[in-house]
Order: structure tokens, then sequence, then C-alpha cells
């Protein structure tokens, strides 16, 4: 499989001040890591790191043996989704997942006819030309992970993106999400509190592992 | 609920007020348009030049206002610092400070060799209106999530991408509502313009005063007042048609951020900036009331001992003292009419199936400029078969039609957000439905009664457009003394009308402070 890795090394988090001990993790190809731990214990923030929304304290982020570390976020190629889907209100639903293709450089059908593509890979095709407000909770976090996905990551944080939906949905999106790393040999990393979640995300796939914070 | 009966006719006294002071002097300012002999002045290439002028103008003076107010939106209504609170109001202050005393904070500040033309009428009309960028804009970006911005970094996009295509369109029908009402306030602005323009900086607002009071051609002057009305109905038609971008329900107000990281700069630099922008002019006026050639003085201050009369010539000035008795009366007056005719406005607007239309109709001498609500008043009540400028009423009752509409924006809502089920509880407790009425809306209209009258109050001391054409020419407001003076040339004219500029501030500056705690706690 062609996948990417990601790496931290002795990586210390928190803005103010040190949360939690540094963590060593490898994230290979394909595999989830799911991160768990009790409220405040910094999960979010591993995510915002390794994403380069918060800078490292100490320690580095390495993607593909690659130092990030003080790269910015745009450049890192790692797409986050969030427990609210943080669709771009003034764009249509294909318009938000044609967004990081256009930031990559490609034209706009190029972006679209990607777009489209992601759009059926998660059961919406034909919902591009809506606006965001007319999708239903489920949609419209589905629309999130096609717009992750589309900005082609090298790694994707998924930031507790089921919490808010019910149980049947949040399965499907499990399954949605493990068959995506699967397929596209992508390193996820996945933050709950919930530890059912956590063995759910991990246990469908080969390599998964669980990080405790 | 059980609503008196009177409360069903309560309309008839606003609806009244508007008819004789608003509709009446507007007919009879369209008399004079649509009067023989107006194609010769439609004709004239004298107003459509001012129009190009004042064009020009206005779109400078919008410009720099959202150049300065933007990164105040942003600060002061998005992170939660020490002092947030005050810097916002602060930001704020120069909105409700009369235009004659920002124009002589400005002179005062920049010195008389630099103190006209284009730029400084520019800086000062931005200086005016940056609060209207803050409050509007401010309002928007507190809705929008801060975390778009980072999905859309982590999606590829640099700061500035993400804020061009993300932030930006979301905040897009803020910033033209704001910039609509900032041109118009500068291409209708009359103060600044007498007291610091030169003769390229001018607008339709002082052409019609000039057409009026020097000139005395009515029908030039109503001509030039409906050139600049169809501007400014385009461009408010213009901006009231500006989508909403942003769907209602992806609407909510996020909690404020600690600023982190480099945003701690900006925070710094942006709160120091307001700061100094906005104290500057006002410490230069201070500082302009103490001062003479010879240094410290109290000399100025002393206008205020007794009821003395400024004279020089043909420049006729009056009694200081005499002037701010005067415009305290007016101020007192408006107080009383405004908040009479939109407290009845406010409650008809609850209790009535048209009230919406009622409350839009209350709305429109806001987008009736000064001079033009001036030059309609006089020309209907100004001059025989009948004159009122000799009983001293047309200035409180101009007054009150401009804040009017002011007082209803701040009535409706809080009368609207009182629970009417105290009326039902009070009725069936056996209150009389007057009684009952009382019980539910009462202390909230009272409490909203007295705000909204000292706001009208506070507009009636600092306005200077409508009082600068109703005015007797012994009978001058405080602003119009201001304005008398700075006309004037030497120090001691200049200091004594800094001295009562900073009363005007320290008057109004007090009464908005006072309303807006009053409306923070009711």
């Amino acid at each position: 499989m062609n996948g990417h890795t990601l790496t931290c090394e002795n990586l210390t988090i928190g803005y103010e001040s040190a949360l939690g001990e540094p963590v060593t993790f490898t994230v290979p190809p394909g595999s989830v890591l799911a991160v768990v731990g009790p409220s405040g214990c910094g999960k979010s923030t591993l995510l915002s790191t390794i994403a380069g929304v918060i800078p490292a304290r100490s320690g580095r982020v390495l993607i593909d043996g690659v130092d990030v570390t003080q790269m910015p976020t745009h450049a890192r190629k790692v797409a986050m989704v969030f427990q609210e889907p943080l669709l771009f209100p003034t764009m249509t639903v294909r318009d938000n997942v044609a967004y990081g293709p256009r930031r990559s450089g490609a034209s706009a059908s190029e972006a679209r006819s990607t777009a489209d593509e992601l759009l059926s890979w998660v059961d919406l095709a034909g919902l591009g030309d809506r606006n965001i407000d007319q999708l239903s909770g489920g949609q419209a976090q589905r629309v999130s992970l096609a717009r992750a996905l589309a900005s082609d990551p090298a790694v994707v944080c998924l930031d507790e993106p089921f919490s808010a939906l019910d149980a049947p949905l949040r399965s499907r999106l499990a399954a949605d999400v493990l068959a995506l790393v699967r397929r596209t040999g992508i390193p996820a990393v996945h933050v709950t509190h919930d530890p059912d979640e956590a063995e759910t995300m991990t246990l469908n796939n080969s390599s998964g592992s669980i990080l405790s914070l | 609920m059980t609503a008196p009966t009177w409360l069903r006719w309560a309309w008839i006294a606003p609806a009244g007020f508007l008819f004789a002071f608003m509709v009446v002097p507007l007919v009879s300012l369209a008399g004079q348009v649509l009067s023989p002999g107006t194609i010769e002045y439609v004709s004239d290439s004298l107003p459509w030049r001012v129009a190009g002028l004042a064009t020009v103008q206005a779109l400078a003076s919008t410009a720099v206002s959202l150049v300065v107010g933007l990164p105040m939106a942003n600060v002061l209504t998005r992170y939660r610092f020490p002092g947030r609170r005050w810097a916002l109001a602060l930001a704020t202050v120069p909105f409700v400070l009369p235009t004659v005393v920002v124009a002589l904070a400005f002179r005062s500040l920049v010195g008389s060799d630099l103190g006209s033309g284009f730029l400084i009428v520019v800086l000062a009309h931005a200086y005016l209106n940056m609060a209207v960028v803050v409050r509007i804009v401010g309002a928007r970006w507190s809705t929008i999530d801060p975390r778009l911005d980072i999905a859309a970094r982590t999606l590829g996009a640099s700061r500035w991408t993400a804020f061009r295509t993300v932030t930006l369109p979301a905040l897009g029908p803020a910033i033209a509502s704001a910039a609509a009402i900032v041109f118009v306030f500068s291409f209708t602005s009359l103060g600044i313009v007498l007291l610091l323009g030169d003769s390229n900086t001018r607008t339709l607002e002082s052409l019609v005063l000039r057409q009026t009071s020097i000139l005395l051609n009515f029908q030039a002057a109503a001509v030039s007042a409906a050139i600049q009305a169809i501007v400014v109905g385009t461009v408010l038609w213009w901006a009231a048609r500006t989508r909403n971008a942003i769907p209602r329900g992806a609407l909510r107000t996020f909690r404020l951020r600690r600023p982190l990281g480099s945003a701690r700069w900006a925070v710094g630099i942006v709160v120091a900036a307001t700061v100094v922008i906005v104290l500057a002019p006002v410490s230069s006026l201070v500082w302009s009331s103490v001062r003479s050639s010879s240094g410290f003085t109290m000399s100025w201050w002393a206008i205020f001992a007794g009821f003395e009369t400024i004279d020089a010539g043909s420049t006729r000035i009056g009694s200081p003292l005499s002037a701010m008795a005067r415009s305290l009366s007016f101020a007192l007056v408006t107080g009383l009419v405004a908040a009479t005719v939109g407290g009845l406005a406010a409650m008809s607007v609850l209790a009535h199936r048209l009230g919406r239309a009622f409350a839009l109709a209350t709305a429109l001498p806001l987008g009736i400029s000064a001079a033009t609500l001036g030059l309609a008043t006089m020309l209907a009540y100004g001059r025989p078969p009948v004159d009122l400028r000799a009983t001293g009423l047309l200035i409180p009752i101009a007054h009150a039609l401009i804040a009017v509409p002011l007082v209803v924006a701040v009535a409706t809502p809080t009368l609207r957000s009182t629970d009417a089920r105290l009326v039902t509880v009070a009725a069936t407790l056996g209150a009389r439905p007057s009684r009952a009425w009382w019980t539910g809306y009462g202390p909230t209209l009272r409490t909203v009664m007295i705000a909204a009258g000292g706001l009208a109050c506070a507009v009636s001391l600092g306005e200077f457009g409508a009082a600068s054409f109703l005015a007797r020419a012994d009978g001058p407001t405080v602003p119009l003394v201001i304005a008398r003076l700075l006309g004037r040339p030497g120090e001691a004219s200049f200091g004594v009308a800094a001295a009562m500029a900073v009363v005007l501030v320290v008057m109004t500056t007090t009464l908005v402070a006072a309303v807006d705690r009053g409306g923070r706690r009711s």
C-alpha cells in the first residue's frame, strides 16, 4: 500500500503550560491511532499541534520522515474533521468539498469533478448544489469528511467527529472512515472520549492502536 | 393579552407628529422642486459638480473608516482581554461627539495651517464613523465560527487566503451595510465640511445651507436637496438589497477567545491604536481650552462666570452662557417630545397589527439629511404665514424628529422582550385593563423612556445641521456658537470655543454613558 506515515517524537503539547508527559508514537500507512482520555487532558490540543494550529512546546512531528514541526498549517497536508462539521457557510456543498483542491492549484473543473467523486463516495451525490443549511447533521458531517479527503491529505485528524450524531449514524461513519483509511493508506488520528468508539476504530483496523492521555 | 382600548389609538399622536413635522415640510419642499423654473436649476452645473466632489470625499472617508474600523471590529468583538469593554466603549465615543466638536478637535490637533482641506475632512469623517464599522461589522464577525479559519488552513489555505475566501465573504453584507451608512453620513456631512473644508471639499448639504441662508434661493436649495436625496436613496437601496450570505441557521454568537501567540500582539497594537486615535483629538481639545500663547490659562473658562456677549464687528456670536442655557432647554424639550412621541410609537408597534409598518414609518426621518429637514421645516413653518421661529419651538421639534427613530429603536425591542403574561396575571388578579397593562409593561417602559429621553437630549445638544437653518441670529445653540467662534481670528475665540466644546463633550458622553448603563441594567 502506498501510504503515508505520521511520527511524533517526544512531543510536548500545551499553549501556556505543558499538558501531560511527552508522547512518542508512529501511525503507519492505513492505520488508525485512537486517542482517549478525560476532558481537558489535551486530546484536541494534540491534534491541533499535529496540524500546526498550535506550536509544539518541544519534540518533533514527522510526516513520511520529514520534520514538519515548524511548517505552517496550510503546508503540512494534515486535514482535520471536527466535532461539528464547520462547513463554510457562504459556499454550496460542492464548493466546500472543492475548497482543498482549489488551494492545491486544481482548476475549477478539476476541483468540481474531485468534489463530485467524493460526494458520491459519502453517498451524497446530487446534493452538490445545496446550501449547507439544507443538510441534516449526519449529511453535513459526511460533507466535512469528504472535504477533508478532497484536499489529498497526508494525515487525517478526527476530533470527536461522531459525538454529535446518533448511534446508527456513528457506526456508519466509523465504517466509512475505516474503509477510507484502508483504501488510501492515509494514517488517521482519532480523538474520542468514548473507549468503546476507540476500540471499534482500532480493532477493525489491522494495525490500529490506542493512546491514552 | 388584555390590552386597554386606548392603546389601540396610541398611534394617532406619533402619526400626527410625523405628518405635521415631516410630511408637511417635505411636501413644501417638493412644491419648491416642482414649481416652474426648476429645470434651470437642474441644468445648472454647480449642484452636480458639488455632488461629484462630495462623492469622491465620501468614498475616501468610507475607505479610511473601513481600514481603521475593521481591525478594531476584529479585536474588540472577538477576543477576551482585560479592559475589552472599555476599549469598545472608547471606540464608540467619537460617534456620539457633536460634529463641530470633532472639527474643532482636529483643527486643534493639526494646527490652523493644515487645518482645512480634503485630507483633514476625510480623517475627521473616518474618526466620527469608525464606530459604525466596529459595531456593524463586529456584530457579524462575532457570529462567525473562529474554527472555520482553522478548517480552511488545514485544507491548504494560508492565513490570508483563509480570510479572503472564508471570513470576508461571510462579512461581506455587514461591510456593505457599514460602508453605505458611512458613505451617506460623509456625503451629507455639514459641520465637518463647513469648519474644515475648502472650496473643493464641499457637500450638497453645505450648498443647500449657502443657497438658503446667504443667497436666499429656496428653489435652488430644494433642487440641491433633491439631488442629494436621490444619491442617498440609491446608496441605501443598494445596501438593503445586498443579500445575506450566511444562512440564518448558521448564525450564532461565539464565546470570546483568549488571544494566543501572535494574536496577543495584534490585540495589544489595536487596543493601543484605539486609545491613541480616540483620545488624541479630544486631549488636544482639552489642552487648547487651557492654553494661550503665553502658556497655561483659565481665561477661556471665564465665560462660564457670566452672561457676557462676545461680539466682533458684524459677526454676531452672542453670549456663550446664554447659548448653553438655550441648548439645555432645547435638549430638555427634545427629550420630552421624543420620549413621548417615540414611546407612544413603540407602544403602538406592540399593540397594533400594522405595528411593523408603523415602526418603519417612524424610522423615515433617519433617511432625511439635517439640511433637508432644516430647509423643509423652514419652508413650512419658518416664514409667513406660519412663522414658528420666534416661538423657539422649531429647533426642539426638528431635533425630536431626528431622535424619534432612535427612541423607537431603543424602546421597541425592550418592550417586546417583556413577558406579556404578566398583564394576563394582573388581569386575573382583578386589575382593570389599563392597570394590568401598566403592571406588565410600566416598569420597563419607565426605564426605557428615561434612557431614550436622555439619548434624545444628547442628540439635541450636539446637533448642528438643522439648527443652522432654524436658529435665529440672536438665538444660537452651543454648536452654532462654536462654529461662529471658529470663523473668527484670534486665540481667544479658539480658546473659548475649545472650552465650550469640552463642556459639550462632557455633557453628551455623560448622557450617552448613563443611557448605556441604564439600558444594560434594564
